[in-house]
């Protein structure tokens, strides 16, 4: 028997075997032929529908995620912003504070000056940026102060930015003395947070620890700002001391300054 | 040639009809005569091809002993292709072979016919006292046909009437 001839058979066989089965009724209605087909096809429907719940729960699950993750960044950024806004408000706080310590030692200037917040620094250049509330032209020298002494001058001003040159500039000089105006000199900058003051003669009274404030001979600053505290005294065969002292003002860590623009060198005349 | 022998098979069909019909003795209904045909085609002829008569000869048993058509169409294409099989190793063409092809057709119709309808749920019992009564009827009745084949009844008529005329 060829092939050709067995499934000949065999295909004539079924075609037969499904005319009967068309033609016998099932229990549950239609013909034992469409039992079968359902039979047959039940599986495949219920692996299919199956495998489309999968699909649609996978798919609201990955949704459902994206959407959990996307509601977690935003939650991370919302308490990043939290933790921004809280730094700056703490900040912001440090800042007022500072100001409020302005009315104690420059409470003569407190009616003409202007608050500014200090946003760049350089100390090693000798350089600050300040900004200031609303626009303002600062004159060239205007002093600037913080609540622990003085800070400098403005170089440049332009609208709210003003840029300062620090006393520890290397360019930088201050006329100072003590409190008592028995001792003057010039405190110089030198690029470091230490000051040299110059020109203090040899038989000064002046000792490690004192205060050091501005004389008001420099024609820029107003007296009796604190600039810095001596730290070193030696002699030398040069006529005067060498003198070493640290800026009052903790120029790391000062947030707000003061300018000063209403102080004008020839109202300082009458000063003593 | 072909239409007598559908007149023929139809003819069977009838008698097998008649032999069921209320009134007749009840082991006649075991009796298959259309099996005759099957069993003369697989033990004369000789070029062979697939029953398709032997197809529509199950058809037609369906359609007047079945409660389905289809099963019988497979039983009896079942039944011819053994029947050629077994045709093709046996040599013997005596009235013995035919009996004996009749019994074994019978057999390969009856059980191929109730594993045809066993699925459809229509099986019904079958006992093998019945089985061996189809194939002892069926097969005698082949049996019977193929020794009036062997007698030759045709060429003694014509010697008969030779023999008149002289």
């Amino acid at each position: 028997m060829s092939r050709t001839y067995a499934l000949r058979t065999i295909l004539v066989w079924a075609l037969l075997e499904l005319l009967a089965a068309l033609q016998v009724p099932a229990g549950g209605g239609g013909t034992v032929l469409f039992s079968w087909l359902r039979t047959l096809i039940e599986p495949v429907a219920i692996v299919a529908q199956g495998t489309v719940d999968l699909a649609v729960d996978l798919g609201l699950g990955a949704r459902g995620l994206q959407r959990a993750m996307a509601e977690n960044r935003e939650t991370r950024i919302a308490l990043e912003t939290l933790r921004a806004r809280q730094l700056l408000l703490q900040a912001d706080l440090a800042a007022l504070r500072e100001i409020g310590d302005f009315a104690g030692p420059h409470g003569e200037f407190d009616a003409g000056a202007l608050v500014g917040r200090c946003t760049y620094r350089d100390l090693v250049v000798g350089t600050m940026e300040v900004r200031t509330a609303r626009s303002y032209h600062l004159a060239h020298d205007t002093p600037v102060v913080s609540a622990d002494g003085l800070v400098g001058r403005v170089m440049r001003s332009e609208g709210r930015r003003h840029w300062l040159q620090l006393l520890t500039h290397a360019a930088a000089a201050v006329a100072v003395q003590t409190d008592d105006s028995l001792v003057h000199g010039l405190a110089l900058g030198t690029g470091s947070n230490a000051l040299t003051i110059a020109y203090v003669p040899r038989q000064a009274a002046l000792e490690r620890g004192a205060l050091l404030v501005t004389s008001g001979g420099d024609g820029i600053y107003p007296p009796g700002i604190p600039v810095a505290r001596v730290t070193r005294i030696r002699e030398s065969d040069e006529p005067f001391l060498e003198v070493t002292a640290f800026s009052a003002a903790d120029l790391h860590a000062a947030r707000m300054v003061l300018f000063l623009p209403e102080w004008a060198p020839a109202a300082s005349r009458g000063l003593p | 040639m072909r239409f007598k022998i559908a007149i023929f098979a139809a003819v069977t069909l009838v008698l097998q009809r008649v032999l069921g019909m209320p009134g007749m003795p009840a082991w006649l209904s075991h009796l298959i005569l259309p099996m005759i045909w099957i069993v003369a085609a697989s033990l004369i002829r000789k070029e062979r091809h697939w029953p398709y008569e032997a197809l529509l000869l199950g058809l037609a048993w369906d359609l007047l002993f079945g409660p389905v058509v289809g099963p019988g169409g497979i039983a009896w294409t079942a039944a011819c292709l053994s029947l050629y099989g077994l045709a093709s190793v046996v040599a013997d063409r005596s009235p013995r072979a035919w009996a004996a092809f009749g019994a074994v057709g019978t057999v390969i119709v009856v059980l191929v016919q109730r594993l045809a309808v066993m699925p459809l749920g229509l099986a019904s019992s079958l006992t093998f006292s019945q089985l061996a009564w189809s194939a002892i009827l069926t097969g005698l009745w082949c049996g019977f046909v193929g020794t009036i084949l062997a007698l030759d009844l045709g060429k003694h008529l014509r010697a008969y009437q030779v023999r008149k005329l002289r």
